[in-house]
């Protein structure tokens, strides 16, 4: 069963084979990926340069570049922001042990918030993990509290996990 | 670097990825009614000062056949919580690389790693090897089931007035990310 959830983000069944929903990328688009992960250049026409490290045309890594984008597989091209240094200076990872049957309830409310930006099952009691960001502790402890209050699930059954040191973040993946 | 107004417009604008034209930054430019160049230079800035951790691509790892997903929490002694965050850090393969708290009685790890892998064999190879480098046996290796939400949260910050006008909240005094 697929289906996409509320938050507009494909559902994977756990048990359906995900090979088949896996793009198989050629060697351009490996280092078209690899080439856009590392310093992009910040001039009139990046498209046209960053096709001179390839053999392709501007026309070809542009319309390759849209290809991956309604394939799902690029998520945009832009900044990532270090949230800390715009005001979002608390942060927490919550893990919940969410009943099965409430699963599609508690994580609806919980997507509802701007500031979880990560949430995943895994396998495991506590089952739901999710990330807030905040501008201050207090912040960070009000949303957690609302959460707590609007689903239901127990104190007992909940960790508050707070960042203390970030060691690394968010490097580029290795495609090869 | 304090943002200002200008800086506020490229990142929010920018944040929802550039266009895929052949000028990108002169239609942001057009957008924002500033130069082309303002744009780039601006965005440089932002780079330099860290505001912009990276530019480029994201995509989605499972996308790409990296299906396999997995936190991992460490149980760590406290005097070493440094020196092997930085080092299971120094591994290709750990994205992300976080200390955080402990929930005394009920939950003592306090070092987290993300991994990406194709298989789930690959990831619980690399977390044997990893704590036999580190001499830290004590973890718990959390594997996906589904995704629920990968998003950012930094564009509400760009848009909220009274949040980020907020001197106390903006140096960020009250912990780290």
């Amino acid at each position: 069963m697929d289906s996409q959830d509320f938050t507009g983000n494909h559902k994977l069944n756990p048990n359906t084979p995900t090979l088949e929903k896996t793009i198989t990328l050629n060697e351009t688009d490996r280092k078209l990926i690899e080439i856009l992960q590392e310093d992009f250049p910040l001039v009139e026409k990046p498209w046209k340069e960053i096709s001179g490290k390839l053999r392709l045309s501007e026309n070809e890594v542009i319309s390759r570049l849209k290809q991956l984008h309604e394939a799902g597989i690029i998520q945009k091209i832009g900044p990532v922001i270090d949230g800390r240094k715009i005001g979002l200076a608390a942060a927490t990872l919550v893990a919940m042990k969410v009943p099965k049957n409430k699963v599609d309830f508690v994580v609806r409310i919980i997507n509802e918030y701007n500031s979880v930006s990560h949430n995943y099952e895994r396998e495991h009691e506590y089952n739901i993990w999710f990330t807030i960001t905040a501008s201050n502790t207090e912040q960070l402890t009000n949303i957690l509290e609302e959460i707590k209050q609007k689903t239901g699930i127990e104190q007992d059954d909940i960790l508050n996990l707070p960042t203390t040191n970030r060691f690394k973040i968010n490097v580029r993946l290795q495609l090869t | 670097m304090t943002l200002d107004e200008i800086d506020r417009k490229i990142l929010f604008e920018i944040e929802k990825g550039i266009p895929l034209t052949p000028e990108p930054f002169q239609a942001i430019a057009d957008f924002i009614g500033i130069t082309q160049q303002e744009v780039t230079s601006r965005i440089a800035k932002l780079q330099e000062s860290g505001i912009i951790r990276r530019f480029g691509v994201s995509i989605k790892p499972r996308m790409v056949g990296l299906s396999a997903n997995a936190l991992i929490a460490w149980k760590v002694p406290e005097n070493r919580l440094n020196e092997v965050g930085n080092l299971l850090s120094t591994f290709k393969e750990v994205t992300h690389c976080y200390a955080r708290k402990t929930v005394p009685e009920k939950w003592a790890y306090n070092l987290y790693t993300v991994l990406h892998a194709r298989e789930r064999e690959t990831i619980e190879k690399l977390v044997k090897n990893f704590s036999d480098a580190i001499a830290v046996n004590d973890y718990v290796i959390l594997f996906s089931t589904r995704e629920f939400k990968k998003t950012s949260t930094t564009t509400t910050m760009l848009t909220n007035q009274t949040s980020r006008e907020s001197p106390e909240n903006y140096q960020g005094s009250q912990g780290k990310l």
